[in-house]
């Protein structure tokens, strides 16, 4: 029986590219007079800016995955321990870690009068590693870990029965498992490094280190030369793309048929020292930075900033700005996704990712460009300040987007693969199948997106200091409000609540909409 | 169900219309820069103070910093709600006045307490400060006592410092730099390379790791150690005189063309100059008001270093060469 696929994703994907095209477009039309830029675009200063951007996102990236396909594998192999799931909760949060608080707590541990001084060596490439690492790796091993938990017992026993080493569990099980997502985490984390600012400058030591990024953010303020601004923003957009193209063609496509359910079985042999301590480093590494962030919390005036009614009053924007992202998000995947699950059960698994790759290459456009954009559209016409809300909430949900997609993404095309055929032989469809068969299966998952992409917009600065709306101010935002004041001290007390909230709000939702469950993604 | 939806929906649109249709006073829309419109900034002081004597509604709107406050304007053209602008500097007012939006304030500067003459027929300054290196006196005891010190000297201390191309003290230092080393500005940059621990975005990050103790040096403003003083009670704080001078930035205000309440704007930027606000500015902007006596100002700011030389370029320079020199710059470092 022939099945037409859903068509779900294509509406999305057209909104998406309308998002995208029309403030790029919009830009162009308000530079007016296009002064001689050819010298800058043959200037050494551009290339030097094109190659450090990639060789700093292209380390980072084989950094961050290569470590979390090291730490995933030791978690899945260890499998329940005490405190696991407070970890991998814990691993969720150092990407919801304003880039400022971010640089002061890896500075805290490793600079020059840090508890593990690095001394100058800091500044330079291996300060922007140590961040990005921080960053993605725990994001990294959440996101692989899934794959592992995937694997059917039956081929475990099997393996067992073949006496298979080390290797070649790897070989025929896990690495079978893992190459279908592996390419869009590849992606995404390339895209995240490639898209770092602050840390990159702060930490970079100098303008050697200077990503794309600053170089958009220049044209458009400093110079305010909008057109620039978009070439440059293109130009990043296609260095995305051909990565995304490139791993795409990397991509080896398993053979291997999802049949059975699965359950986290633990490998017990002697390695277990070994991933143990591979554990347990991983997750000193990434709770360092953020203990230094807590202790200067309490070293702050913890009260007077907790009794302030506005600090309480951003985090409710926040809160109500991250859920309506979230909200946007999950659905917009849950529609690509739809698509692209279908296409993959159809066999067309490259069709497939690329649905899914196109939905995640949005996050590379930067936000002040859209932003800017979407200003110049309505500013005319509208009230801008009506209107900056909800222009926060639809840019936030578009950088959520490719979380969501890479939460999502694995978990609807096992579906998929297990239920369609028997969905099909009894008839189940639409919305009783929505009730029965996939919401009971992919409410964990949904929960994850959810929790992750409303902690996500919780804690970006995003575009509303563009908008500059009166009387409302997000978490973020009234953070680098106390930093730019002097206060510091109570900056870092709000930087600690602003964490202690996104993590209480992921954990509420991953409750609230995952369900109780012994394990956690 | 749906009955309870529609009322709170209706309820909703009634208060957002109440907004637009009722609000009788006249409505001044100023944009300016964010840390002055937050808690502790000059904004609400400001505001109340403004308000019981103007019959108004004053709407002040952060953005980022001047340089936003600027692309802001140039974004919006002459559909800009703005009536006034406040927060851009004397770096951009040459591209601010290019931009044809600004009309003349027409109110004389006379008593302004800068060390020139105020000549300007569009901006109306109402704060000034000095670019200045801040160090710990417990952890430096002999900072350099000269910009040129401070680039030469192999052992002088590291320094942290921002960049011109995201950070208006990165300007500044820039500027400075330009100011005492003219053509050589280059060398000077790249002999000052190995003692840069970092370069940040912005005010905000330096200042932190200077805090964290990443170099003795940072580069904020002369009125930094005031804060600290002040605000915090720490003595610790000072910043380093240096005998060339020490670069200034003057923060200016100007009048829209397009505005529809010019005469209160112009209430405004008297207002501006009076005593009322210009004394809320040094504990809450930590700048020196422009029109204030220096006797008026709060205590501690007497401890605070007073360079005996402003360095200034004028606008028209900065608009004309900014770019190359931005260049040169990254040309220095990037090495």
């Amino acid at each position: 029986m022939k099945q037409r696929s859903a068509i779900s994703a294509y509406p999305v994907l057209a909104i998406l590219a309308l998002l995208v095209l029309v403030p790029m477009l919009s830009l162009v039309t308000i530079s007016g007079s296009a002064g001689d830029d050819s010298a800058f675009w043959q200037s050494t200063y551009l290339r030097r800016v094109v190659s450090f951007s990639l060789w700093q996102a292209f380390l980072s990236t084989l950094l961050s995955v290569g470590f979390a396909l090291i730490v995933a594998r030791a978690f899945f192999q260890l499998g329940e321990f005490p405190f696991r799931n407070l970890l991998l909760r814990l691993f969720g949060i150092p990407l919801v870690v304003p880039a400022v608080v971010a640089v002061l707590g890896v500075v805290t541990v490793y600079g020059s009068q840090g508890w593990m001084p690095l001394g100058r060596d800091l500044y330079g490439l291996n300060g922007i590693l140590l961040a990005h690492l921080f960053f993605n790796l725990p994001l990294a091993v959440r996101l692989l870990l899934p794959a592992w938990l995937s694997i059917p017992r039956q081929h475990w026993q099997l393996g067992e029965q073949l006496r298979f080493n080390q290797w070649q569990k790897w070989k025929h099980l896990e690495w079978p498992a893992l190459a279908e997502n592996l390419p869009g985490v590849i992606l995404l984390i390339f895209m995240l490094c490639l898209t770092s600012f602050a840390v990159v400058l702060t930490l970079g030591g100098g303008p050697k280190s200077t990503t794309l990024e600053v170089a958009i953010y220049q044209s458009l303020r400093f110079d305010f030369d909008p057109a620039r601004a978009v070439i440059l923003a293109l130009l990043q957009f296609s260095l995305c793309v051909l990565v995304a193209l490139l791993s795409l063609r990397f991509q080896k496509l398993p053979e291997v048929e999802i049949t059975q359910s699965t359950q986290v079985i633990a490998q017990r042999d002697k390695s277990r020292w070994l991933n143990a301590s591979i554990v347990i480093t991983a997750a000193i590494f990434v709770i360092m930075p953020m203990l230094a962030m807590f202790m200067d919390a309490f070293s702050g005036p913890i009260l007077s900033v907790l009794g302030k009614s506005d600090l309480w009053q951003s985090a409710a924007y926040s809160l109500i700005i991250g859920l309506s992202a979230a909200a946007l998000s999950v659905s917009a995947a849950w529609l690509l996704l739809r698509t692209s699950s279908d296409l993959a059960f159809a066999n067309k698994k490259r069709a497939a990712s690329t649905i899914e790759l196109a939905g995640q290459v949005v996050y590379v456009v930067p936000p002040l460009v859209i932003g800017t954009g979407l200003f110049v559209l309505i500013a005319p016409r509208f009230d801008v300040f009506d209107w900056a809300i909800p222009i926060v909430i639809l840019i936030n949900a578009m950088m959520a987007l490719p979380f969501a997609i890479r939460t999502l993404g694995p978990p609807m095309r096992q579906n998929k693969a297990r239920y369609q055929r028997l969905c099909q032989s009894l008839d189940i469809s639409g919305w009783h199948r929505f009730r029965i068969v996939d919401w009971p299966i992919l409410r964990k998952p949904v929960g994850l997106a959810t929790a992750l992409a409303t902690a996500l917009a919780m804690g970006d600065l995003g575009v509303i200091a563009l908008f500059g709306t009166p009387e409302t101010t997000t978490l973020p935002l009234y953070l680098y409000h106390q930093l730019g004041a002097y206060l510091m001290s109570e900056a870092a007390v709000t930087a600690a609540f602003l964490l202690c909230f996104c993590l209480s709000v992921f954990w509420l939702l991953e409750k609230l909409i995952g369900g109780h469950s012994d394990v956690t993604y | 169900m749906f009955q309870l939806v529609s009322r709170i929906t209706l309820a909703a649109i009634c208060l957002l219309f109440s907004f637009h249709t009722f609000a009788q006073k006249p409505v001044l829309t100023i944009y300016t820069y964010d840390s002055f419109t937050s808690d502790w900034g000059p904004g609400p002081q400001v505001k109340t103070a403004f308000e019981k004597q103007c019959d108004c509604e004053l709407k002040l709107v952060g953005l980022e910093d001047g340089v936003s406050l600027l692309s802001r304007l140039k974004l919006e053209g002459k559909n800009s709600r703005a009536d006034l602008v406040l927060g851009i500097d004397t770096n951009l007012t040459a591209d601010a006045r290019a931009t044809g939006l600004f009309e003349e304030h027409g109110l004389s500067a006379g008593n302004t307490t800068l060390s020139e003459r105020w000549n300007d027929d569009l901006f109306l300054p109402y704060d000034y400060g000095y670019f200045a290196f801040v160090y710990n006196q417990e952890l430096l005891s002999n900072p350099p006592t000269s910009l040129k010190q401070l680039v030469e000297d192999a052992d002088a201390p590291k320094i942290l410092i921002q960049d011109p191309r995201t950070s208006t003290p990165g300007l500044g230092l820039m500027l400075w730099v330009k100011k005492v080393y003219g053509d050589k500005a280059a060398e000077a940059w790249q002999k000052l390379a190995p003692r840069i621990v970092t370069v940040s975005k912005g005010w905000s990050e330096a200042y932190g790791l200077f805090l964290k103790g990443e170099a003795p040096m940072v580069l904020s403003y002369t009125t930094s150690p005031a804060y600290h003083l002040i605000a915090e009670e720490d003595q610790r704080f000072a910043a380093a005189e240096f005998s060339e001078g020490h670069y200034q930035q003057i923060e200016v205000a100007g009048l829209i063309a397009s505005s529809e309440q010019k005469p209160l704007a112009r209430k405004f930027l008297s207002f501006m100059m009076s005593e009322t606000f210009q004394r809320i500015i040094p504990t809450t902007n930590w700048m020196y008001p422009a029109a204030l006596d220096a006797s008026k100002l709060p205590e501690g700011f007497n401890t605070l270093i007073k360079p005996a030389n402003a360095l200034l370029f004028s606008d028209e320079d900065v608009a004309r060469n900014r770019k190359r020199w931005v260049n040169e710059w990254l040309e220095a470092l990037a090495q």
